[in-house]
């Protein structure tokens, strides 16, 4: 993808907008970032909005932190009591070995990300699937449906469950029309979520699912009233 | 802080910052505690968690210290490229622990969180706290619901889905709110800046 490409500005403007937001999604923000480290267009898109949005940052009302963030930072750098001209830079700083060790984490959590998938008990081949992810893009439930299913069998994988006294609940997010919820998911490892109509109809404008964080029975405002914690994309196979 | 504040912030955040690119101690404590309680802020209105503020705050300065000597001035003013490095790492944690944080309560705005309880809305932030005219007049002139949905985006850290059932609108809408809300926003900053 070259997004620097003259036809493709309009794109890449949209995108470091959306950048500077925060509204890109994780995954996205690092590719636009590795992209601006070696193409100084896309590196300018962002900064440029950056600088645009910057002054709302401004309105935030300061609020001073509390002495031990100071505390942590020199002890961290071990900067406290001696000030030297120049800071004793360790071989290790160097070297770059940060980057390298963090590198290496990203890969061993990718890994264990495709294992875990791996792992995952097999699913019946079902037309419809939905693969609930977090913002980490690490699958944590699957729902599954027969287009005459009255009902999603959501399976949790990666031991995804809610805290104590609290429930999940799944929402259709329509791509026209207002989200509405579809009902807790009942605890368990694989559980149903009832459905009033075959799964094919009652799924066919819903463009993605998403769960939230309620109180026990769901919310009771009809919108979520605790953090969404996953979501994924409706994906029909017939 | 008013515009003629602003600037002389501005320049000496910047000449602070090209002496911590010198690793000067003592102007990286006074780049603390002059830009800190902004950070802070601004990391805790996206993370709504004192704790994970307080760390990303130190995560960011510790990257400020081995970091200030890319600080380009010519790029970006100095409180830009420091609020960028908190946004986005806040952004981070934001998405990373949201998949194992349930504790939480995103949706109601009256949500006391420590320090930020008696907090103005994202709207009033987005139109009051804006110290640049010009910001301030283009995003007075956007639609209710890219205004609101702009705000929760940028001050909250909301996603498009997390925008979708919070304002309770369709996935599509919130999207093109956002995409033509930024849009509107361009076009009018862009103008302004012409004219000025």
């Amino acid at each position: 993808m070259n997004l620097a490409r003259g036809d493709r500005r309009e794109r890449l403007d949209r995108l470091a907008a959306e950048y500077a937001l925060g509204t890109t999604s994780p995954r996205a923000r690092r590719r636009l970032e590795a992209i601006a480290r070696r193409d100084r267009i896309v590196a300018s898109a962002l900064s440029e909005w950056e600088r645009k949005l910057a002054s709302l940052a401004s309105a935030v009302p300061p609020i001073t932190p509390p002495p031990r963030v100071w505390r942590g930072i020199v002890a961290g750098l071990g900067l406290r009591g001696t000030a030297p001209a120049k800071p004793r830079v360790r071989w290790w700083e160097r070297v770059g070995l940060w980057q390298t060790l963090a590198t290496a984490s990203l890969a061993v959590i990718a890994t264990i990300g495709v294992l875990e998938w791996r792992r995952a008990p097999q699913l019946p081949v079902a037309p419809i699937v939905v693969v609930l992810a977090g913002a980490d893009a690490k699958p944590a439930l699957i729902a599954t449906a027969l287009r005459g299913d009255r009902y999603l069998t959501v399976k949790s994988v990666a031991n995804a469950k809610p805290a104590a006294g609290t429930v999940f609940e799944l929402w259709a997010l329509p791509q026209s029309g207002a989200p509405h919820a579809l009902g807790v998911i009942p605890a368990g490892n694989l559980t149903r979520v009832p459905l009033d109509n075959p799964a094919d109809e009652r799924l066919s404008n819903i463009a993605s699912l998403a769960v939230s964080v309620e109180p026990p029975g769901g919310s009771p405002t009809g919108k979520p009233t605790g953090p969404v914690l996953y979501s994924g994309s409706v994906e029909r196979m017939y | 802080m008013n515009d003629a504040g602003g600037a002389q912030h501005g320049s000496d955040l910047r000449a602070l910052l090209a002496r911590v690119a010198q690793a000067d101690e003592r102007a990286f404590a006074e780049l603390y505690r002059q830009a800190s309680p902004h950070l802070y802020a601004i990391a805790l209105r996206i993370v709504r968690q004192a704790p994970l503020a307080e760390e990303i705050v130190q995560e960011a300065f510790v990257s400020i210290w081995h970091h200030a000597g890319t600080y380009d001035a010519a790029k970006s003013q100095p409180s830009t490229w420091l609020a960028s490095i908190v946004r986005h790492r806040a952004l981070d944690h934001l998405r990373r622990r949201e998949v194992d944080t349930v504790a939480i309560d995103r949706g109601d705005d009256e949500a006391p969180w420590e320090g930020v309880s008696d907090a103005p809305s994202p709207v009033d932030m987005l139109l009051a706290g804006a110290d640049a005219r010009a910001i301030r007049d283009c995003v007075d002139a956007l639609d209710a619901g890219p205004k609101q949905a702009i705000a929760l985006a940028f001050f909250h850290g909301f996603s498009h889905s997390e925008l979708a059932l919070h304002l309770a609108e369709p996935l599509g809408t919130v999207k093109s709110w956002v995409r033509r809300g930024l849009e509107r926003l361009r076009r009018c900053l862009d103008g302004a800046e012409v004219t000025r």
